[in-house]
């Protein structure tokens, strides 16, 4: 079947240079048949024809020997033209050392005279015109127009082509990228971000050649380099640091280097790469090296991590991931009351045993999966919410953990009422909890969509706050119900003075934004205290509960029923 | 006026000839028909008369592709001939090998003209 392309409407141009009006007629009745056929009598008159802005060429076919200007002139000329170039020349001609003259100067093939048949000469033609036009595709497409290196699917292309004819050469993979670039964006604007990326991209570009590299821009401000192996990399380090301190005009910004050396051919292309970045994400924060090498431990991680990714959906699936409920008391008044419980979820693997969730929470932040776990909860959670409303009578609102990357499913609001509608429940029975961190990113779309879930119902808390980067000034714009204060304040606040003042602080910022601030990781009756002296109404921690299964928080019901009862 | 019985009496390959110009015979014909007035032959014998090869070789070089594009075999054979001891400026005498040329000019041109 023909390619869309090859079926046009409107015939390609087709430039003849050659003296001779015999192979002239000759050419254009072949071509005609398929082309529209425009001759010129020398390389000058070819030239005049080609500067004409009106006309666009798809082939040029060309004599050598001819008066005035010859084809080799010819060659020359287009050689120092970028447009030029971009038209493919096939060379006309009956002399041997012409045809390799010509190759070399840039032809892009020969016809030999006398003619081959027609149909041969069209073919000729008709693939050249062909494999220019791929050419041209694949150079506007293989760029990342941002940093002017190779887009990652074209890298990893690339690479596997490589790969085909030199397996037997060590090479290495190495991941960089800048620390706390998202800040840059986020207060220097994107396209203060975007000439940083060019710079880099540039420096880049000049190194690849010496390294015997390529290279690509991954994602955001991650690039990925394929290089010939070589014993350190100080060079590119020292070059691409200069330029980061040179932009920032300050030294403490820094680009991580991961590394993984003489890359393994049993595995996979990309996984070399995931492996490097493994190296590059582990590297943070610490000033003292900034090239990381992939190693047994973090092959170990790696592995580990691989298989976590792996097994999700059959944990889903053999409900080995479960959700555990922890209570939130209001401790306004003598006795404290249950008044909701925030869901948590709880993964045992069935040859890994209990899996921590600060393994696989940040790793399923990090590639999207977290977006499936969090589904799983919420589902669980609004049956939950129907059960025990069918049992006791009451409502247990529970908060769920709704990820950043949730926010941006246009879908959101509808799963979230279908799930409603599908358990009998109004959105005033379910608490969705954002993480704080969560609302510095792209902050007008979350604020709109936030607002939206407010005014079906849904009530707002924002987690782990005073652990991210709002400023002041934001919080009080911000639509939230319920401030929650990040936990690990709470647990330092008896030791260290700094965290006191924090919580209070919080505790302040809820009382200024009249909402109640809920303290997580309360363990002691002290720390209770401390905070209800502050003002804060609602307390959730082992103090009152662990996270427990569905049927061990049947008595924190029951018992809040008796207390109602009593009341 | 040239046609197809004549040119293959004469010698040429007109199935070739035919071929390349996409079986179009009054297309073939008509360039057929300006090979015996082609400058290319004048200049040919005026550049040999004069000694200057390299002027011959351009003009046999010319004149060998136009042929060979036509197939009039018994013309072509020579022109390569002395087109390759042109390109190797071969010091020869050539003016045995141009006459055999011109004649066959001669006698194309009387096809067309008959």
């Amino acid at each position: 079947m023909k390619k869309l392309r090859q079926v046009a409407t409107v015939k390609r141009h087709v430039l003849v240079v050659d003296d001779e009006v015999v192979n002239r007629e000759i050419l254009g009745n072949i071509l005609s048949a398929n082309y529209e056929v425009e001759y010129a009598d020398n390389a000058k008159e070819a030239l005049a024809a080609l500067s004409k802005q009106d006309r666009r060429y798809a082939l040029i076919l060309l004599d050598l020997l001819m008066p005035v200007m010859d084809g080799f002139e010819f060659l020359k000329n287009r050689e120092t033209s970028e447009t030029l170039k971009r038209i493919p020349v096939i060379v006309m001609t009956s002399e041997k050392e012409s045809e390799v003259r010509s190759l070399r100067l840039g032809a892009a093939d020969f016809i030999a005279k006398p003619f081959d048949m027609p149909e041969v000469v069209l073919a000729r033609c008709e693939r050249i015109i062909e494999l220019f036009e791929d050419q041209a595709i694949i150079r506007q497409t293989e760029r990342d127009h941002i940093s002017g290196l190779y887009n990652k699917d074209y890298f990893f292309e690339y690479i596997r082509q490589i790969e085909l004819w030199s397996t037997d050469i060590p090479r290495d993979a190495i991941v960089f990228d800048i620390e706390q670039f998202h800040l840059v964006n986020e207060f220097c604007g994107r396209e203060f971000g975007d000439r940083l990326l060019a710079e880099i991209g540039d420096a880049v570009e000049k190194e690849l050649a010496p390294m015997n590299a390529i290279a690509c821009r991954a994602d955001a401000d991650t690039f990925y380099i394929f290089a010939t192996h070589q014993e350190n990399y100080d060079n590119l380090q020292n070059l691409l640091q200069g330029i980061i301190t040179d932009f920032f005009e300050v030294n403490h910004i820094r680009v991580r280097f991961g590394l993984w050396e003489n890359v393994d051919r049993n595995v996979e292309i990309e996984a070399w790469f995931d492996r490097a970045k493994a190296a590059c994400d582990k590297n943070r924060g610490d000033f003292t090296q900034s090239f990381a090498r992939y190693n047994n431990d973090l092959h170990s991680r790696y592995m580990f991590e691989e298989t976590l990714i792996r097994d999700l959906q059959s944990a889903i699936d053999n409900r080995n991931l479960v959700v555990y409920y922890q209570p939130k008391y209001n401790i306004e008044g003598d006795t404290p009351r249950l008044t909701s419980a925030e869901a948590l979820i709880r993964w045992v693997h069935p040859t890994l045993g209990f899996i921590n969730p600060g393994d696989f929470i940040p790793l399923f932040e990090g590639n999207g999966l977290i977006q499936k776990v969090d589904n799983f909860v919420w589902n669980e959670v609004a049956k939950q919410i129907r059960k025990w409303k069918d049992e006791f009578g009451i409502t247990v609102p529970v908060s769920v953990n709704v990820s950043r990357i949730d926010i941006l499913d246009p879908e959101l609001e509808a799963k979230l009422m279908r799930l409603l509608n599908d358990n009998g429940l109004s959105p005033e029975e379910y608490m969705l909890e954002v993480t704080e961190s969560a609302y510095c990113e792209n902050m007008e779309r979350l604020i709109e969509v936030i607002e939206n879930l407010r005014k079906k119902g849904f009530r707002i808390e924002m987690d782990d706050f005073g652990a991210g980067y709002s400023s002041l000034n934001m919080i009080t714009t911000l639509p939230i119900d319920i401030l929650k204060i990040d936990m690990s304040f709470v647990r330092n606040m008896e030791k260290d003075e700094r965290n006191l003042k924090l919580v209070e602080l919080v505790a302040g910022i809820a009382k200024f934004l009249k909402i109640p601030a809920v303290a997580e990781g309360v363990e002691t009756e002290s720390q209770l205290n401390t905070l209800k002296n502050m003002g804060c109404q609602i307390i959730q921690g082992y103090y009152f509960s662990k996270p427990v299964p569905p049927k061990d928080f049947v008595p924190f019901i029951q018992k809040e029923l008796e207390r109602r009862r009593g009341a | 006026m040239i046609t197809i019985e004549k040119l293959n009496a004469f010698g040429a390959d007109t199935a070739e000839g035919l071929g390349r110009c996409f079986g179009n015979e009054a297309l073939y014909l008509k360039l057929v028909a300006t090979i015996p007035s082609e400058s290319n032959f004048k200049k040919l014998k005026n550049a040999l008369g004069a000694g200057n090869l390299d002027d011959a070789f351009l003009a046999a070089h010319a004149l060998k592709g136009v042929l060979g594009n036509l197939s009039l075999t018994p013309l072509y054979t020579k022109v390569v001939e002395i087109t390759d001891l042109l390109r190797n400026k071969t010091n020869t005498n050539y003016s045995a090998l141009l006459s055999d040329i011109l004649n066959k000019q001669e006698e194309l041109a009387a096809l067309c003209n008959d």
